[in-house]
């Protein structure tokens, strides 16, 4: 066998080879796209309304999710003292967990995924509370108890939210389109958020996708909150003598309208 | 209409600030009392972290007090001498107050002690007050209640007994110069414990103990409580950065008007009807944190820092 033969045949075999490999990722049509890439938070802030949208195959179903990074987060447990006095009686440290997280499905994500792929896929929070380390100062509730808590803690502060439903969908030639809107609530605090579309398809989140969308401050706003943090010392002189000034101000109006007290 | 408040990272609509500094105000130029025990809990209430709402309610006592000082100081009701040595007795007791709370901390019980001393502090001096006015109330025929010649009891015997006698011309009494500074150092320390400025403790100090007129008491605890806030502010700032400049110029937009709006009703009132308006404030305040204490909460967990 010529050298040629032998290099043609091996040619041949790995573009067959990349091309069933090929057919296998590309199969799925799936895009994400925010509204915006970033918000700006300046005094007339209150929060925004984030439009998410994209293509995906037919017949699959989708699962988005919106998360900051993972960081450390330490709150007090309250628990009760001499068996009728409720007061904060130790710390709770969770580490490995997002400050913000929401997910938002077209339908029920336990109903179109199993425990299994959802942990493996890092999807709700249940593999949130997988990964997470939770430590607590006082032996009082068990991890499980406290976790739920904060997921509490956190829905009642609009930074976690799991829903299902309300996502347009419309064909799109061979795929469909979808688009959704998310509230975003003045709550999530400045800083980077991924935003991931995962296509489902036969309980198998078969591919996925991810784009940032970013919320950072402006003009006096981030003024403000970088002397703060930089500078306390002046802040603190600042804020103390616009305090007197005002004090006086309103006293001095005050004193001339009421000479005759 | 809507306002982002750059370090508590919350939105906020402007007339809840303003409204609740009006109110808070009107109360401070009434009483002479800064107002935090009051506005930290509903600053909590309105979705501002409890360790913004705190400081950043000094920042705003700074300007309702130099507001509520200099009407009073007007009215010719400040008696500066008396303030300054219990202002010299604050600020040892604040000192003092931080040293027991860390060994209260090491020793893991601090909270406990801290809720329980600001409920049987609130609720005893709001008892007493209320029992008290209510009684001379009943009893006074006489026009000025609080010019009536009191009894002398064992304390002002042993008060009177002490050295470095001095008389305090604007409030026409006369004491030992080390009995502001001990008394003001009390309740530096109970202040600091409970993370308030302590207006509602100096004031019936100033009364029962100090046997001050109650006019001159407001003027003179306001000018006191300038001064606390002014440190107070100064710390959180440089040291926690919880200062909310923003939210504090909403809530003294309120409070500056409120204190003057309150020197000027607090003068048509009388002393005994402003004490047991003060004892009934602060009674329901201390029912509301018994009330906290003692219903389950609906979330097991809190933000760190506060009380």
């Amino acid at each position: 066998m010529s050298k040629t033969f032998i290099k043609t045949i091996a040619i041949v075999a790995l573009a067959f080879g990349f091309s069933v490999w090929q057919a296998g990722v590309s199969a799925a049509n799936l895009t994400v796209e925010a509204s915006k890439d970033s918000m700006q938070v300046d005094y007339n802030y209150h929060g925004s309304v984030l439009n998410l949208s994209g293509i995906m195959d037919k017949g699959t179903d989708l699962v988005l999710t919106v998360a900051s990074d993972e960081s450390h987060q330490k709150l007090k447990q309250k628990s009760k003292v001499g068996g009728i006095l409720w007061m904060n009686t130790g710390d709770v440290s969770f580490e490995h967990v997002p400050n913000v997280y929401y997910l938002l499905s077209t339908k029920k994500a336990a109903d179109i995924l199993s425990a299994e792929e959802l942990s493996r896929n890092d999807l709700g929070y249940g593999a949130i509370f997988e990964r997470a380390s939770i430590e607590a100062t006082q032996e009082e509730g068990d991890k499980k108890t406290l976790f739920d808590e904060f997921v509490k803690y956190k829905e009642r502060n609009k930074l976690f939210s799991v829903s299902d439903g309300g996502f347009d969908l419309s064909d799109e030639g061979s795929a469909q389109k979808y688009s959704t809107t998310i509230k975003w609530p003045f709550q999530i605090p400045p800083g980077e958020y991924m935003i991931t579309a995962h296509a489902v398809k036969d309980g198998k989140v078969v591919d996925q996708v991810s784009t940032n969308v970013t919320v950072e401050r402006t003009g006096v706003v981030k003024s403000l909150t970088d002397m703060a943090q930089n500078n306390g010392a002046i802040y603190g002189i600042l804020a103390i003598v616009i305090a007197l000034a005002a004090g006086f101000g309103v006293g001095l109006i005050f004193g001339k309208g009421g000479g005759a007290h | 209409m809507y306002l982002y408040l750059p370090v508590a990272l919350t939105s906020i609509n402007i007339l809840l600030p303003i409204g609740l500094g009006l109110a808070v105000g009107l109360l401070s130029g009434l009483f002479g009392v800064g107002g935090g025990f009051l506005m930290t809990p509903l600053l909590i209430m309105m979705g501002i972290p409890p360790t913004v709402a705190a400081a950043t309610d000094s920042n705003q006592i700074v300007a309702a007090s130099t507001s509520g000082t200099y009407a009073h100081w007007k009215l010719g009701n400040v008696d500066f001498k008396m303030g300054i040595y219990l202002l010299i007795g604050g600020f040892t007791g604040g000192l003092l107050g931080v040293q027991v709370i860390k060994i209260l901390r090491a020793m893991g019980n601090a909270d406990f002690v801290i809720k329980m001393t600001y409920v049987l502090m609130l609720g005893g001096v709001g008892s007493y007050m209320f029992i008290e006015s209510l009684q001379a109330m009943k009893k006074a025929k006489k026009p000025v209640a609080e010019d009536a010649p009191k009894k002398e009891s064992g304390m002002q015997k042993f008060m009177a007994s002490l050295p470095l006698q001095t008389r305090f011309e604007k409030s026409g009494v006369t004491h030992s110069a080390l009995v502001p500074v001990v008394v003001g150092s009390f309740v530096g320390i109970l202040a600091a414990l409970m993370g308030v400025g302590g207006g509602f403790l100096m004031v019936p100090v100033m009364v029962y103990m100090l046997r001050m007129p109650m006019h001159v008491v407001v003027g003179t605890s306001l000018f006191q409580i300038l001064f606390t806030c002014i440190e107070v502010t100064f710390l959180q700032s440089y040291t926690n950065h919880t200062v909310d400049f923003t939210l504090a110029i909403l809530l003294l937009l309120g409070s500056t008007i409120g204190a003057q709006v309150g020197t000027i009703f607090g003068r048509k009132l009388k002393g005994e009807q402003l004490k047991i308006m003060l004892a009934l404030i602060v009674l329901v305040v201390t029912v509301k944190i018994v009330l906290d204490l003692t219903l389950t909460p609906s979330i097991l967990l809190s933000p760190a820092g506060g009380h």
